[in-house]
């Protein structure tokens, strides 16, 4: 039996080293995936595109112009003054957010009677908007706070008395993750949808291949055991997949800064209960096909919503009602929590070990269940 | 391994019959197979020659009879029948991204050879098929031909006593054919027993026996030289030339037992076995059919197969057909 995996093994290393696109796209894909991922689709909101809409033409509305870009989340793109403009920019596109200041911002500010500074977001991008929104909020509120404590400290001073004032900011403080930088949230989400996609597609084109060639046949007519053949064909990828693992989260740390606060005996456990979710529907997928083409498509028509649904960009609590349940039936799911429990948070086996009991009762299932087709189709 | 000790048929299949739903691909087969020899199995496309294959290596469930190969039951253990043949598939199959050391490598491992013994014999049966100066060429740059042969080198690669091939000289060239049946014959003289599909009726004439199969069923098996004096009896002329004449006029001439156009002219059957050349002319000459110029003619497996597949009418000496 050893010496029969020994050669499978080895034949499909052979394979996937012969071909060098193959190769490529088992051990250099993934950096250049992550890295792409982690630089270009940034989901960390900055730089947004802003347009100051200045109808008072003050020192004190320019001031407020100024104020509003300077710390960076916004950019200015344009100052107008006619609201039309800015409007027609936010349509355009050119900009993604207004700052509105009505006229007489001055008088009022001197009047010290309450201002409306109307901030018009681009919502077409919900996760920017969100971003705007808050930031401007956030803006405003420190401004009228700062402006207040002026006050106060002028009148104070007037009165020749200085106290301490009481005051009151909420200041939120994001944990795990405080600059809310986004390839910190990525890198664990790019680890596991590459090690889903190899594994899979990989795993199930492969078997595909051998019926359509031929080679199934003339492999059946041996007494290579068809476990052994599975093992043996698994293998290889799932070693690959590993060492595409550790890759990936030796690149993300030192190119993004990625933590590995837990232990990396976490990692390494959930990414082998994982493999056996991701194999096991490879060679299902590959007792449903007849062809390699076939067997891309059942793959790419079980990716797509595993990954989707797994929360690799889109948080499962921002999903609507109804999808949320069907979450709980993809394995993604759990590994991505698991994986970044382990690596933002520092989580252990005692903290995830719901989610370590779902990947192994999803993984011997949907294993068994495939190992069992694939025997009865060689019937 | 040791070898088979002449005791008895090598394989022995009785009524064997596969049925895929309510189609029956192979009907009530049953014949043997001897130590040593070379059973040609011959029939058209879809005649049921792979199944049949397929069921004795074990890799099909026969719906119904019994094989026995090497005295397993191929229906009971297809598992042991597996350590004992070796099989080549219809279709080629070997590993064309890998060379062909490395595909020796793989079917013997999945044999259970391994280290200085699997070298040997990869070394050895390179050498016996002649591909050793090519042992490290990618497969898929092999000609046709030579894939043939290094797939026969995969086949005998854990020395079976029992080789079942299935049609594999399909879509090769005639001088490769004879190298790859040169090779076949080699085996066979050191003890091998071979099981050959094939639709080259001249590739039947290498066999030591061939059996016919038509839609399923076996309908004539024995020697090539029997199987010509059973279904082809009397003899048979070329008839050509000028005044060939037609089919329908030939063919009531008396002792004409069958007219066959061929070419330009006919082959002709006579029923008595002792009537000559001369007679025949003599003959054509009564009937109106000067100057015929006609040949001895060696019946050939064709005429054999055409006998059995067009339902001739059959003499009474002819095998059995199974109903
Ligand atoms: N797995 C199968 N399912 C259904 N029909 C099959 C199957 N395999 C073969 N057949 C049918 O059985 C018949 C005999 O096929 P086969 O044994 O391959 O013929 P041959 O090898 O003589 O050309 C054909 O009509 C073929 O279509
Ligand atoms: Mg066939």
């Amino acid at each position: 039996m050893w010496t029969a995996l020994l050669a499978v093994v080895r034949k499909e290393f052979r394979q996937a080293f012969r071909d060098k696109r193959i190769a490529f796209m088992l051990l250099a894909a993934p950096v250049i995936q992550m890295t792409i991922l982690g630089y270009a689709v940034d989901l960390e909101v900055d730089r947004i595109p802003t347009v100051i809409c200045d109808q008072d033409l003050t020192s004190q509305s320019r001031d407020l112009g100024a104020a509003f870009v300077a710390e960076g989340t916004f950019r200015r793109v344009a100052t107008v003054r006619d609201p039309a403009a800015a409007s027609r920019l936010l349509e355009q596109g050119t900009a993604a957010v207004a700052l509105m200041i009505p006229v007489g911002f001055a008088r009022d500010y001197a009047r010290q009677i309450p201002i409306d500074v109307q901030v018009l977001v681009d919502g077409t991008d919900p996760n920017r908007a969100q971003v705007a929104m808050n930031a401007s909020a956030q803006f405003l509120a420190e401004r009228a706070v700062g402006v207040s404590l002026q006050r106060l400290s002028q009148a104070v001073a007037a009165g020749g008395a200085v106290r301490s004032l009481p005051q009151q900011r909420l200041t939120p403080r994001i944990l795990y993750n405080p600059r809310l930088k986004s390839a910190i949230f990525m890198v664990p989400g790019v680890a596991v949808t590459v090690l889903l996609v190899i594994t899979t597609i990989v795993t199930a084109m492969g078997i595909a291949r051998e019926r359509e060639l031929g080679t199934m046949e003339q492999i059946m007519v041996t007494p290579l055991r068809p476990a052994v053949l599975l093992l043996g064909k698994c293998l290889p990828f799932a070693i690959i997949g590993l060492v595409d693992v550790g890759t990936l989260l030796a690149v993300g740390s030192y190119l993004f800064g990625v933590p590995i606060r837990g232990s990396l005996l976490v990692v390494a456990a959930s990414s082998i209960l994982f493999l056996f979710s991701t194999l096991g529907t490879g060679i299902f997928i590959s007792t449903v096909s007849r062809s390699q083409q076939q067997a891309i498509l059942g793959g790419f028509f079980f990716l797509m919503p595993a990954i989707l649904l797994g929360g690799f960009m889109t948080p499962i609590e921002n999903m609507p009602a109804w999808i949320r349940p069907l979450t709980y039936l993809d394995p993604v799911r759990y590994f991505l929590e698991i994986l970044r429990g382990c690596l933002l948070k520092g989580s252990g086996f005692a903290d995830l070990w719901r989610q370590f009991l779902a990947l192994a009762l999803f993984g011997v299932s949907i294993m068994t269940l495939s190992v069992l087709r694939f025997r009865n189709r060689l019937g | 391994m040791s070898g088979p000790t002449g005791a008895g048929p090598v394989i022995e299949v009785r009524d064997l019959t596969k049925r895929f739903g309510a189609f029956t691909a192979v009907d009530r087969v049953g014949f043997e197979v001897h130590a040593g020899e070379i059973l040609g199995y011959l029939g058209a496309n879809g005649a049921g020659k792979s199944t049949t294959i397929r069921m004795l290596c074990g890799l099909l469930a026969p719906t119904a009879g019994t094989a026995l190969v090497a005295g397993v039951d191929v229906s009971r253990h297809p598992q042991k029948v597996k350590r004992l043949i070796g099989y080549m598939s219809q279709r080629f199959s070997l590993y064309l991204d890998l060379s062909a050391a490395e595909n020796l490598d793989f079917f013997g491992g999945a044999q259970g050879l391994a280290g200085r013994r699997l070298r040997a014999r990869s070394q050895a049966v390179l050498e016996q098929v002649g591909l050793l100066a090519h042992r490290d060429t990618r497969t898929g740059d092999l000609p046709g031909g030579w894939r043939q042969r290094l797939a026969l080198a995969c086949a005998i690669l854990h020395e079976p006593h029992l080789l079942f091939l299935d049609e594999p000289t399909a879509g090769v060239d005639p001088v490769s054919r004879r190298s790859f049946w040169q090779l076949v014959r080699g085996l066979v003289r050191a003890g091998t027993t071979v099981l050959v599909t094939t639709h080259y009726m001249d590739e039947a004439e290498y066999c030591d026996r061939v059996g016919l199969m038509v839609d399923g069923r076996l309908a004539a098996l024995d020697t090539p030289a029997a199987l010509k004096a059973r279904l082809v009896p009397g003899r048979l002329f070329d008839v050509h030339g000028p005044a060939a004449g037609s089919r329908g006029r030939l063919a009531a001439i008396a002792g004409i037992q069958h007219v066959e156009p061929f070419g330009a002219g006919f082959h002709v059957r006579m029923a008595d076995p002792s009537v000559g050349a001369g007679d025949l002319a003599g003959r054509l000459d009564a009937a109106g059919f000067p100057g015929a110029v006609i040949d001895d003619l060696e019946p050939s497996l064709e005429e054999v197969f055409l006998e059995v597949v067009e339902g001739w009418p059959a003499p009474a000496n002819a095998p059995e057909v199974p109903a």
